[in-house]
């Protein structure tokens, strides 16, 4: 066990720091001086050369890597100047937004794929099969913007039951007193119910657009894994003991189809970050996805690029412990491993 | 398992985390062991192999069979069509501005309307094709040929050469997908070019380790042996032997990795990392779409988007039925 852990510890430093020397080639190294797009077109020679030398773009390369590397490290990711502030604090209050539409969009994502694999395999329905993987495709082929504005065209425009892309609450309403930062759980803990109902009324559309690509994901996997696991022998035997159809795939064919899936909570964790970039312009929801594009968009490459080493460590990190966790719940893989 | 250490696949089968359908390719191809199960003697080995470049060719074939299969067939080759033959179906300008006929809704002079500087949305929708499907066979040809030799090379040194490849491919997987193209794509300076090359190198590990782990299994089968003893040169084994056999599960991926180069080029067009306006491309026109859906004009941004969910979707209906026959035991209902 302890092998295990220290392999895959020792991988995902391995990784990251490769993503750190990818990240530095790309950002820091090819064309374009990030000097001069400070400085500005108009900066004469001596200013650029002065923050040229202020920013160490006049230093060694190897020196530049490692002051890059000390300076993310130590939580100093620079001044966004699009957003006015540090980039750290800029990404710290604009996490909670994130993850309040991550944790939904994944809940929903996860209980429907379940539902759905369970419907499909249990009664084993050549149609409702053929329906939903049709259905799981398409969630993989909608690009998730273009999902956000068919729900907006559809839900806000057209049928006006949903607030359009207004952020995380009404003009009119006040956020609630910050606890977690999250707008439903604080507004419930206030007791603030019309404040409640807001944020869950600016919650809808964006969660449902997040939450396909890991929907159709995650009933792919479950439906391949329950199939699979229901062609075992423990199952005949389950069955063959008395035990009734649904008891035999509940107590049995489940807990064991569901096992792998965990191995997804580290690519939901990707698709988090992804999404996030992707869904909430859309939306105009405040989130870090949101301030990523507008870096982009402002060439506030700060930001860029604090935003694309936290990625990697994030998701690097989280692969790792869903690999050991995995380890720990099954033994079967500790074996493996370490052989 | 391949003496590694602890590779995600060791664990799990697919590597958690990556694009959506390599990570459903590469599931599938590692638990695809007997496509080339053990073989006995020369002969079985012979016939085994044909056998596999029977099923490679006829893979299309078979793939029609399956409805769902053959749908996604025909929206793909209408997509093809439309991004080939587009400029003479419909011989409209998809630069042109006409000011005068800003935001038209869908009519007979324009079946998908104008956008808001007046320009046909259909023939921008044609022209988006080309430039998504140019794109996406780009990428699917470059990072398969360095993955596969990538791959190659890993699977068959047993030195440094090998670790230190495949390093290099965990630290490109470091990255979620589209983040990696982001930075590349920014670095490079946004643009087709530019956005091609990023995706390309997001790619590339995927090809690499399924090229590298089948190396790694034929070079263990007694074909090799019995070839090497034959006399065979290294290249021989290698391009008569080792590669072929490769082929079916490069298709599947390719099928996947296309799909996922059509998705991510989209998502870089609508961050504004991809194609440059005023060139026409479904993301960026999606983008563009936005501002005018909620004042009614759906048409502008509608149309592109199902571009990208057709090509995606008809790509990956095809490759899953591929994967099916290729992998017979995998996800059938019907067992």
């Amino acid at each position: 066990m302890l092998r295990l852990i220290v392999t895959r510890i020792s991988t995902a430093a391995a990784a990251i720091f490769g993503a750190s020397i990818l990240a530095f080639i790309f950002l820091r190294v090819t064309p374009g001086d990030p000097a001069r797009l400070i400085v500005g077109p108009l900066a004469s020679a001596k200013t650029l050369e002065a923050q040229r030398h202020a920013m160490g773009l006049d230093q060694s390369l190897w020196t530049q890597y490692r002051d890059f590397i000390t300076s993310f490290i130590h939580g100093d990711w620079g001044f966004s100047y699009s957003a006015g502030r540090s980039v750290a604090g800029e990404i710290g209050s604009r996490l909670p937004a994130t993850l309040e539409l991550g944790l939904y969009a994944f809940v929903l994502a996860f209980v429907a794929a379940l539902v759905a694999a369970l419907l499909v395999t249990y009664r084993r329905r050549k149609e409702a099969d053929n329906a939903a993987r049709l259905f799981a495709f398409t969630a993989l082929g909608v690009p998730p913007f273009w999902a956000g504005l068919l729900l907006l065209l559809i839900f806000s425009e057209h049928l006006h039951l949903l607030p359009g892309p207004e952020g995380r609450l009404s003009l009119a309403t006040q956020p609630p007193g910050k606890i977690t930062g999250f707008y439903t759980i604080d507004a419930l803990l206030h007791g603030q119910l019309a404040t409640f109902a807001d944020a869950v009324r600016h919650l809808i559309l964006p969660v449902l657009a997040f939450a396909l690509v890991p929907f159709g994901y995650l009933f792919r996997l479950l439906r391949a894994n329950l199939l699979e696991v229901s062609r075992e022998q423990y199952l005949l035997v389950a069955r063959s003991k008395g035990l009734t159809e649904w008891t035999a795939f509940r107590r049995h064919a489940l807990p064991n189809a569901c096992l792998p899936a965990l191995t997804a909570s580290g690519l939901m964790l990707g698709q988090l970050i992804i999404g996030s970039v992707l869904v909430e312009t859309v939306f105009n929801w405040p989130g870090v996805g949101e301030y990523v594009v507008t870096a982009i968009t402002r060439q506030d490459y700060a930001v860029v690029q604090t935003f694309v080493m936290l990625s990697a460590c994030a998701f690097v990190l989280a692969n790792a412990a869903v690999d050991v966790l995995y380890g720990v719940i099954d033994p079967r893989v500790r074996v493996s491993a370490a052989a | 398992m391949e003496g590694e250490g602890l590779t995600s696949e060791a664990i799990d089968g697919p590597r958690p985390g990556h694009g959506r359908d390599c990570v459903r390719a590469v599931g599938t191809v590692m638990s695809s062991e007997g496509l080339t199960a053990d073989v006995g003697s020369q002969v079985a080995v012979t016939r085994e192999r044909r056998g596999r470049w029977e099923r490679s060719s006829g893979l299309l074939r078979l793939a029609i069979e399956d409805r769902l299969a053959l749908a996604g067939l025909i929206v793909l080759s209408v997509l093809i069509v439309l991004a080939v033959f587009g400029p003479l179906l419909w011989p409209q300008d998809p630069l042109a501005v006409k000011l005068s006929h800003t935001l038209q809704p869908p009519s007979f002079a324009h079946p998908m309307g104008t956008d808001g500087v007046g320009r046909d949305v259909f023939a921008r929708f044609c022209a988006g094709a080309r430039t998504s499907l140019i794109v996406a066979t780009m990428v699917v040809l470059v990072s398969g040929v360095a993955g596969g030799a990538i791959g190659l090379v890993a699977g068959l040194s047993r030195g440094l050469t090998g670790v230190v490849l495949m390093r290099a491919m965990d630290a490109i997987l470091a990255f979620p997908p589209l983040v990696l193209a982001m930075a590349v794509t920014l670095g490079l300076g946004a643009g087709v070019t530019a956005a091609t090359i990023g995706i390309a190198i997001t790619t590339v590990p995927y090809f690499a380790r399924i090229i590298r782990s089948d190396v790694l299994r034929i070079r263990g089968l007694p074909l090799v042996e019995a070839t090497v003893a034959l006399g065979a040169s290294k290249s021989r084994l290698i391009g008569r032997h080792v590669l072929p056999a490769t082929l079916p599960t490069v298709l599947v991926l390719g099928t996947a990795a296309y799909g996922d180069a059509i998705l991510t080029l989209a998502g870089l067009g609508f961050i504004g990392l991809g194609v440059q306006p005023p060139a026409p491309e479904w993301g960026t026109m999606i983008t563009q779409g936005l501002q005018y859906a909620l004042s009614g004009q759906w048409w502008v941004g509608v149309f592109p988007g199902l571009g990208v969910l057709g090509a995606v979707v008809g790509i990956s209906l095809i490759g899953d039925r591929m994967r099916d026959l290729i992998d017979p035991t995998g996800t059938a209902l019907g067992s």
